[in-house]
C-alpha cells in the first residue's frame, strides 16, 4: 500500500496544480493536439476508402496510388501516435513496436526490386538461351535459344542487358525524376498522360549514359563488323524485361531503329531505353496493372539484313483457337510494314498436314517496299507496276517459312509470332520469335436486323444510349449499397441514380438502366470498357419495371422490351478481369492487408489494446478512442470548473454533459451547468434538435420471446450490468467547439458516437457515426443494425456493418445538408436503442419502420420550415 | 511578431504562387532553391515553418532536414514529396520533421497545411513559456496533498478548492 501511494504521490507531485490561466493554456495546447489527431485519424479513413474502393472497383491504376496512399496512411498514423503521446506521455506504450513492425513489412512489399545476378552490360547473342532472359529480355533469350540449338539462320548480335538499364537509368537519379514526373500527374487523363510520356521521353533521351556502358556497347559493335568489308550496320530493338511473354507481348509498343551505324548506335539505344515511356507503353501497362519497375529495358541489336522479302507468320490462327492452319503476311523489302500495317500485305494460309501446302493465298497490290539505305536508315520507294502485283514470296518460299513456323511451335511447345527476312542469296533469317495469343472465335456480325417487334412488345421507350448494345435478363432493383452483393449473375441492373460506385457489378450485368446519368458519367464510361449495353434517363424506370421481370434493352432504339427478344447476332463480347489478377492489384491487395482491416471492435474489451493492434487502421481506431477519453479526463483530473464537463440543463428525461473544448459556449460558462441557449456548437445544437424532435415512447412492448431473450443476455453476460456505476453509464457526453461535435451516447447496454465537423467549408465537413451494442442476442442485434443501415442509407450515409458494429460516414456535403443528417442521427440515437428486442416480429419491424421514417419526415420538414421562417 | 516561413524547393514558378497565397494570409516568407541557399536563411534568420521539397536536385533532402533541426530545433519543417516512399517518409518523421505531403497537391490546401504547422508551433511555444514560468507554483502544499488524497479516494471528481 505504502509503495503503491508512495508512486501515486510522485507521479501526481510531478504535476502541479495548474492556476486558472496556466490551465487555459494547456487545455488549448491539448485541444490543438486533438484536433491534429483528428484531422489525421480523418485523412487515414479517407485513405482507406481510396484503397477499398480501387480493390472493389478494379479500375487501372498504377504504383504511384499504391505508394502515395499507403505513404500517407503511414505518415498520419505516426502524427497520431506522437499526438497521443503529447496527450498522455508514456501511457500507451507499444503502439510505436507494432507501427514499426507493420512499416517493416509495407517497406517490403513495396520496393520488391530484385537483385540483377550478373553484372555485364553487353551479352554476344551465341552465349545467350532462355535461361538469360531476366538478364536480357524474353526477346533475345529466345533468338539466341534457337540460334544456338536449331537448324535457323539468325542474324548475328548482341543483348545490351538490364543491368545496363538500371545503370543508365538509376546515373544521376533518372529514375527518380521519371517516378516524381509520373505521381506529380494525377490521374490517367490521357491529355496529361500524353505530355508526360513526351517530357519523359525527351528527359531519358538528353541525359548522359555512363562511360562503361557506352564502351561495352561500342567494343560488342566493333567485333560484329570484324573481319567484315563494309563497316557494320544494325537493328535495335527493344527486349523489355516481362514483354513477349505469353498474353502480354507489349506488341508495337515500344521503338526500334534499322540500319544504324556504329556512330548513332549510342543515340539508337536511349531512344528505345526512352521508348518505355512512349504513350501507348504506359497506358498498356496502366490498363493490365503493370508495375513500370518490373519492365527493364534491354535492347537486342542484331546485324542488319537488307531484305529481298520479309514478313511474319502466325504458327496457327490468330482469330480462332480452333485453327491450326498457319497464317502468313508478306511484303516486298523489309518486312516494316507488315507490323505496323502502313502498305496491304500478301496473305497466305497453309495446310499443317503434310506435306504442306498453300490452302490459299491474296496477294495485294503493294505500292512500296521498305529498304535499307547504302548509309544508314531505311526509307520506302515505289514499286514498279508489274512488281507491285507479283507475291512477295513464292510457294517454296511459303512452305520452307511453314516448316520453319512449326519447328519452332513445337521447339517451345506453343504457337510462335515469327518476324523473318529473306535476303538477296534467299537465306531465310529469324528476326524474332515469340508466343502467340488465339482468341475464341468471334460471332459472325450478322446484316439480319431483330424482327419488328410488336407494339405490345415494348414496355417502355425512351433515355439515353450511353454504351451500345443488345441485352435480355432479369431485372434487379439496385436500392442501396447494400443490394450490391445479391446483384445477380447477367441480371439487369436497373437504379435511380448512375453512381460510379455501382461499377464493379457491371462485370456481372447484362445490361444496365437508370433514371438519372449522362453518357460523360464514369458509370457510362465503365459500362463501355467493359462493353455492357446501357440506357440512362429512362424516366421512371424503378417504378414501371419490377424485380424478376423479364426484359430486353435494345439500346439503338432506346426501348426495353418485354420478355427476352431474339436478338440479332452480335460479335460476341469478351469482359476480362485484366487488372484484378496485376501486380499492381496484387501489391495494393497484399498492402493493404495491413493497412485496411480493423480488429479492434470493442473499446470495452481486454483485446483493445496496443499489442492486439494488427493493421494501420487498428492503431488509427486505438489511438482515437484513447484520445477522447484522455480529452475528458483532463478536465476531471485537473478539476477546473471552467475545464471540466458540464451538465446540461434541459427537459429530456437522461442525463447530459457538456464539455466546451475551445469555443462552443457562447460566453464563459461558471459552474456545474450550462443551458442549451449558450451552446454555440453548430453540430450539437443539430444533434440536440434531432434528440428532442420526437418524444420517445419508452422501450417497445416486447414480445415474451423478445423479453427471454434480454433477461438471458442479462443473466449471463456480465457486461449487461444495468447496475454498473461506471462513470459512463447512462451518460451522454458531447466534446463541442464551434465547428466540431464528438457525442457519445451509453445508454446501458447501448454505445453510439458521433463525431462531427460542420462549418461554412463543405470540404471539411464530415459526420462519422458508430453504433454497436444492444442486450438481445447476437442474431437479433445484427437484424437491428442491417434495419439502421437500410434508414442511414436511405439518408445518403454510406454504411460499413462489422460483426455487430455499425460505421457511417458521409462527407464534404454543404453546412445545411449536414445539419439535417445530424437531426436524424440525433434521433435515431435516440429511438433506435432497444429495436432488438421486436426484431424477430416482422409485423413490429415493420410498424417500426414506417414510424422512423415518418418521424424522420416529419423532423426534415419542420427543421427546414423552422430555417425558412428564421431567414 | 510575424509568422515567417522558407520556401525551398527549386520550381520557381511554383514557389512564387505559393509565397503569394501566404503572404496574403500574413505569413512573412522567403524562398530558396538550393539546400546550400535554405541553409544560408536559416543561419541568419529566424523561421516557424519550413516547407522543404525533398527531392531537390543535388541535394539530399534528409540531410537538409536534419541540418535544420540540429541548428534550430522548433522549426516546423514540412516535407514536401513528389515521390512517395514510406521508409524516407517514416524516417524524416522519426527525424522531427512535422509532416509530410505527396504532390500533387493543391496550393490552397498546401496553405492550409502551413497555417496549420504554424498554429501548431505557437501552441507548442506557449506551453514551453508556461513550463518556464511553472517553478512558482511547484512548492508542493498541504492543500495540494489533501486535493490528490480526495481525488484519489472520490473519483476524480472536480477539486473541491477551485472557484471560478
Amino acid at each position: 500500500m505504502y509503495q503503491i501511494l508512495k508512486k501515486f504521490l510522485s507521479t501526481k507531485w510531478s504535476k502541479p496544480p495548474l492556476c486558472e490561466k496556466d490551465l487555459r493554456i494547456e487545455f488549448r495546447a491539448r485541444y490543438h493536439n486533438f484536433r491534429l489527431l483528428l484531422n489525421s485519424n480523418k485523412r487515414v479513413l479517407e485513405a482507406i476508402a481510396r484503397i477499398e474502393q480501387a480493390l472493389r472497383d478494379k479500375h487501372p491504376f498504377g504504383m504511384p496510388f499504391v505508394r502515395t496512399n499507403c505513404t500517407t496512411i503511414s505518415v498520419e498514423v505516426f502524427r497520431m501516435i506522437k499526438n497521443l503521446e503529447e496527450l498522455a506521455p508514456g501511457r500507451y506504450k507499444g503502439l510505436h513496436t507494432k507501427f514499426d513492425e507493420i512499416q517493416h513489412i509495407l517497406n517490403k512489399l513495396l520496393s520488391h526490386k530484385k537483385p540483377v545476378r550478373d553484372e555485364k552490360f553487353v551479352f554476344p547473342l551465341s552465349s545467350i538461351n532462355r535461361d538469360k532472359a531476366d538478364l536480357v529480355g524474353a526477346k533475345m533469350a529466345n533468338l539466341g535459344e534457337i540460334k544456338s540449338r536449331l537448324d535457323v539462320t539468325v542474324p548475328d548480335g548482341f543483348a545490351i542487358s538490364s543491368a545496363a538499364y538500371q545503370k543508365y537509368i538509376g546515373h544521376s537519379n533518372l529514375q527518380e525524376e521519371i517516378d516524381r514526373r509520373f505521381q506529380t500527374v494525377a490521374g490517367n487523363h490521357i491529355a496529361k498522360l500524353s505530355q508526360l510520356s513526351t517530357e519523359v521521353q525527351e528527359l531519358i533521351v538528353q541525359s548522359e549514359i555512363p562511360d562503361d556502358i557506352v564502351q561495352a556497347i561500342m567494343e560488342a559493335c566493333f567485333r560484329l563488323g570484324e573481319g567484315k568489308e563494309k563497316e557494320v550496320r544494325v537493328a535495335l530493338r527493344s527486349s523489355a524485361l516481362g514483354e513477349d511473354t505469353a498474353g502480354r507481348t507489349f506488341a508495337g509498343q515500344y521503338h526500334s531503329e534499322l540500319n544504324v551505324g556504329p556512330g548513332n548506335i549510342i543515340q539508337a539505344y536511349k531512344k528505345i531505353i526512352a521508348s518505355k515511356y512512349s504513350l501507348q507503353a504506359i497506358a498498356y501497362r496502366m490498363n493490365r496493372g503493370l508495375r513500370d519497375d518490373d519492365f527493364d529495358m534491354c535492347v537486342g541489336c542484331t546485324v542488319m539484313i537488307d531484305a529481298e522479302s520479309g514478313g511474319v507468320t502466325y504458327s496457327r490462327n490468330p482469330m480462332d483457337i480452333q485453327d491450326n492452319s498457319i497464317h502468313i503476311s508478306a511484303v516486298w523489302g523489309l518486312p516494316k510494314p507488315v507490323v505496323d500495317g502502313s502498305v496491304a500485305c500478301d496473305h497466305f494460309v497453309l495446310s499443317r498436314q503434310k506435306p504442306m501446302s498453300v490452302i490459299s493465298q491474296e496477294i495485294k497490290s503493294k505500292e512500296s517496299r521498305f529498304k535499307c539505305f547504302p548509309q544508314e536508315g531505311q526509307c520506302g520507294i515505289e514499286l514498279l507496276k508489274e512488281k507491285r502485283n507479283m507475291p512477295s514470296i513464292d510457294q517454296r518460299q511459303a512452305v520452307l517459312l511453314a516448316k520453319l513456323a512449326v519447328m519452332l511451335e513445337n521447339y517451345y511447345d506453343s504457337p510462335q509470332n515469327i518476324e523473318w527476312a529473306i535476303s538477296n542469296d534467299g537465306t531465310i533469317y529469324i528476326l524474332q520469335c515469340r508466343p502467340m495469343q488465339q482468341m475464341e472465335k468471334a460471332a459472325r456480325t450478322s446484316t439480319e436486323k431483330i424482327a419488328r417487334p410488336k407494339r405490345e412488345n415494348v414496355m417502355i421507350q425512351g433515355g439515353i444510349a450511353v454504351s451500345p448494345g443488345f441485352a435480355s435478363g432479369t431485372v434487379f432493383q439496385l436500392k442501396g449499397g447494400s443490394d450490391m452483393i445479391k446483384f445477380p449473375e447477367g441480371g439487369i441492373l436497373v437504379t435511380t441514380q448512375a453512381l460510379p460506385k455501382w461499377a464493379p457489378l457491371l462485370n456481372r450485368a447484362a445490361a444496365l438502366v437508370t433514371e438519372q446519368g449522362s453518357v460523360a458519367g464514369h458509370l457510362a464510361t465503365v459500362a463501355r470498357e467493359l462493353g455492357v449495353p446501357a440506357l440512362f434517363s429512362v424516366s421512371d424506370v424503378m417504378n414501371l419495371l419490377r424485380n424478376g421481370d423479364q426484359i430486353t434493352v435494345d439500346t439503338d432504339a432506346s426501348i426495353i422490351y418485354e420478355g427476352r427478344v431474339k436478338a440479332p447476332l452480335m460479335d460476341s463480347m469478351v469482359k476480362k478481369d485484366i487488372i484484378e489478377e496485376s501486380p499492381v492489384y496484387n501489391t495494393l491487395k497484399e498492402t493493404s492487408l495491413y493497412v485496411v482491416p480493423l480488429n479492434l471492435l470493442d473499446p470495452e474489451s481486454l483485446e483493445f489494446t496496443p499489442m492486439n493492434c494488427r493493421t494501420l487502421h487498428d492503431i488509427t481506431r486505438f489511438i482515437h478512442e484513447k484520445s477522447v477519453l484522455e480529452m475528458f479526463n483532463f478536465g476531471r483530473e485537473h478539476g477546473s470548473s471552467e475545464r471540466a464537463s458540464k451538465r446540461l440543463v434541459h427537459h429530456a428525461p437522461m442525463k447530459w454533459r457538456v464539455l466546451n473544448l475551445d469555443d462552443g459556449f457562447r460566453e464563459v460558462v461558471d459552474g456545474k451547468y450550462v443551458k442549451i441557449d449558450l451552446i454555440a456548437s453548430i453540430p450539437m445544437l443539430a444533434l440536440w434538435d434531432g434528440i428532442v424532435a420526437i418524444p420517445w415512447e419508452g422501450p417497445p412492448p416486447v414480445d415474451g420471446k423478445g423479453f427471454m431473450s434480454v433477461m438471458f443476455q442479462a443473466t449471463t453476460n456480465r457486461s449487461l450490468n444495468f447496475d454498473q456505476r461506471s462513470p459512463y453509464a447512462n451518460q451522454n457526453y458531447f466534446m463541442i467547439s464551434k465547428n466540431f461535435c464528438n457525442f457519445t451516447t451509453k445508454l446501458g447496454v447501448h454505445f453510439s458516437t458521433v463525431e462531427t465537423v460542420v462549418g461554412d467549408l463543405s470540404d471539411e465537413n464530415y459526420i462519422s457515426f458508430q453504433f454497436k451494442g444492444g442486450g438481445a442476442d447476437y442474431d437479433r442485434r445484427i437484424k437491428r443494425l442491417a434495419f439502421l443501415r437500410d434508414i442511414l442509407e436511405e439518408n445518403g450515409f454510406s454504411v460499413d456493418i462489422k460483426e455487430d458494429n455499425l460505421i457511417a460516414r458521409l462527407e464534404n456535403q454543404e453546412k445545411d445538408f449536414m445539419r439535417e443528417k445530424l437531426n436524424i442521427l440525433g434521433y435515431l440515437t435516440i429511438h433506435t436503442r432497444q429495436l432488438d428486442m421486436i426484431m424477430s416480429n416482422s409485423s413490429k419491424v415493420y410498424y417500426y419502420r414506417s414510424k422512423i421514417r415518418k418521424d424522420i419526415r416529419d423532423i426534415v420538414r419542420s427543421q427546414r420550415s423552422e430555417s425558412e421562417s428564421i431567414q | 511578431m510575424k509568422k515567417k516561413v522558407l520556401l525551398i524547393d527549386d520550381e520557381k514558378e511554383f514557389l512564387e504562387v505559393l509565397s503569394e497565397r501566404l503572404e496574403v494570409r500574413g505569413f512573412g516568407v522567403e524562398t530558396a532553391i538550393s539546400g546550400e541557399e535554405a541553409l544560408r536563411w536559416i543561419h541568419k534568420s529566424e523561421f516557424d515553418v519550413v516547407l522543404l521539397d525533398v527531392m531537390i536536385p543535388g541535394d539530399n533532402g534528409i540531410e537538409i532536414l536534419k541540418e535544420i533541426k540540429r541548428l534550430r530545433p522548433f522549426i516546423h519543417v514540412i516535407m514536401l514529396t513528389g515521390h512517395a516512399k514510406i521508409d524516407t517518409a517514416i524516417w524524416g518523421m522519426e527525424l522531427g520533421a512535422y509532416d509530410y505531403l505527396i504532390k500533387p497537391i493543391e496550393i490552397e490546401s498546401l496553405v492550409e497545411k502551413i497555417k496549420m504547422a504554424y498554429d501548431s508551433k505557437s501552441a507548442q511555444q506557449m506551453r514551453a513559456r508556461q513550463e518556464e514560468t511553472r517553478p512558482i507554483h511547484k512548492k508542493p502544499d498541504r492543500n495540494r496533498f489533501l486535493t490528490v488524497i480526495y481525488n484519489f479516494f472520490h473519483g476524480f471528481r472536480r477539486d473541491p478548492r477551485s472557484k471560478s
